[in-house]
């Protein structure tokens, strides 16, 4: 009985993820709103009222989220050091491309930082150096990082990138050297300031960025519309990173 | 006896002295002209600033990361922006690591030996190529660190000459 269960659970699933496929490209996402992010004044700290989050719909997405990476790169500096070999670049941001053996049909999305509510880098780390922020940003407080790259091997996304070599003329915003750890920090810098991450505004038409904790936000009301599924959901993280048409 | 150790302590010192004479010329001037070229502009007293500089950076660092507050005041950003220009006159950039210790930083940090940490991660100069007005402003019309006045903008403009129009009218 619990095996049909379990089948019942998955075909209704895959008929709901269908369903969203087809309600995604047609009412909700639209353009990037101003409003999504308000501006905080800078003497003040963020507080634990909002929590930032993103919706991905991966069908809206021309180029499975390249052009997303490409502006994460120029917006934080990362992905061109000089004496890195190719697996040792840092990676804030990748697209992964899926494929069904079955039927082959596969599609690619874009996989950072997901920025969950118990993230398991920061219950790993000895220093307290990978934190989540008040409004639900996961970073790295790269003062106190000792390099031990332990958050590294928790992380179930990969999410998390090693500098191994001196650099300079880093982004004044966006500090990043030798012996720390980084990753995805949703562009705390543009949020601060009332912006929305440099990812965001380069895919307009298929990511929402808003507050997950208010009800009336616009990534709220599409959620509520139209779901919004996490990878490895088993592992109850509880994403701030959302996909549709998973 | 007495006389003879007398003298020979005399001479002891006046050998100690020279010595200390000639250790004195070799020790290398401070390059502290990029210091104290906008000292009386910085946003503590200069002594104040000497003293706790790091004590400032540390608090507002962590404020920064950890709380998200994004204040000017004491932010290494806006101390580069201010202190050290991108590049000298001849086009080459300006370092920490540099052989000219011209960087605002290096110049002290080098001659009393303390290590500069913060480099290792944060811009050590201003990067202009995407923002050409990165300094900030002291008046409608003039920057830290540029002595010439810049085009002011328009809004400046705008802002003048409605002022201008309210003087006449009173």
């Amino acid at each position: 009985m619990s095996q049909i269960n379990a089948y019942r659970r998955k075909f209704m699933a895959t008929l709901g993820g269908v369903a969203v496929g087809g309600l995604a490209s047609s009412v909700i996402l639209r353009t990037v709103q101003a409003g999504d992010v308000p501006a905080k004044p800078a003497d003040q700290p963020v507080s634990n009222q909002v929590r930032w989050g993103m919706l991905i719909d991966v069908n809206r997405l021309t180029d499975g989220g390249a052009s997303m990476v490409e502006a994460c790169k120029r917006e934080h500096g990362w992905g061109n050091d000089p004496k890195a070999r190719p697996e040792q670049q840092a990676q804030w941001m990748r697209t992964v491309k899926v494929t069904d053996k079955l039927t082959k049909y596969s599609f690619t999305l874009p996989v950072m930082c997901q920025h969950c509510e118990e993230p398991p880098c920061v219950d790993v780390c000895p220093t307290g150096a990978s934190m989540k922020r008040a409004d639900g940003i996961v970073q790295v407080n790269k003062h106190i990082c000792i390099g031990c790259r332990y958050c590294m091997m928790a992380c179930p996304y990969k999410a998390r990138s090693f500098v191994h070599e001196s650099l300079t003329d880093q982004r004044p915003h966006s500090p990043r050297g030798i012996g720390t750890v980084e990753s995805c920090n949703l562009c705390v810098h543009r949020v601060d300031q009332g912006q929305l991450p440099a990812c965001v505004e380069a895919a307009p038409n298929a990511v929402i960025f808003g507050d997950l904790n208010d009800p009336n936000s616009r990534i709220s009301q599409a959620m509520k519309a139209l779901g919004g599924s996490q990878i490895r959901a088993d592992l109850s993280l509880n994403t701030g990173v959302r996909y549709l048409g998973l | 006896m007495p006389l003879l150790s007398h003298i020979k302590s005399l001479l002891g010192l006046v050998l100690l002295a020279t010595l200390l004479v000639g250790c004195d010329a070799g020790v290398p001037e401070p390059n502290l002209a990029p210091a104290k070229a906008k000292a009386a502009q910085c946003v503590e007293p200069t002594a104040d600033m000497r003293k706790n500089h790091m004590v400032y950076l540390d608090v507002h660092r962590d404020k920064t990361v950890i709380e998200g507050i994004r204040t000017n005041k004491h932010s290494l950003n806006e101390c580069i922006n201010c202190h050290v220009v991108p590049t000298r006159e001849d086009g080459s950039a300006v370092h920490y690591t540099d052989e000219k210790k011209d960087h605002f930083c290096a110049s002290c940090h080098t001659y009393v030996g303390v290590k500069l940490d913060c480099f290792q991660c944060h811009a050590d100069r201003p990067q202009i190529v995407e923002n050409i007005n990165y300094q900030h402003k002291l008046s409608s019309n003039t920057y830290h660190l540029s002595a010439q006045s810049v085009q002011p903008d328009m809004n400046d403009l705008l802002w003048l000459s409605q002022s201008q129009t309210q003087g006449a009218t009173q």
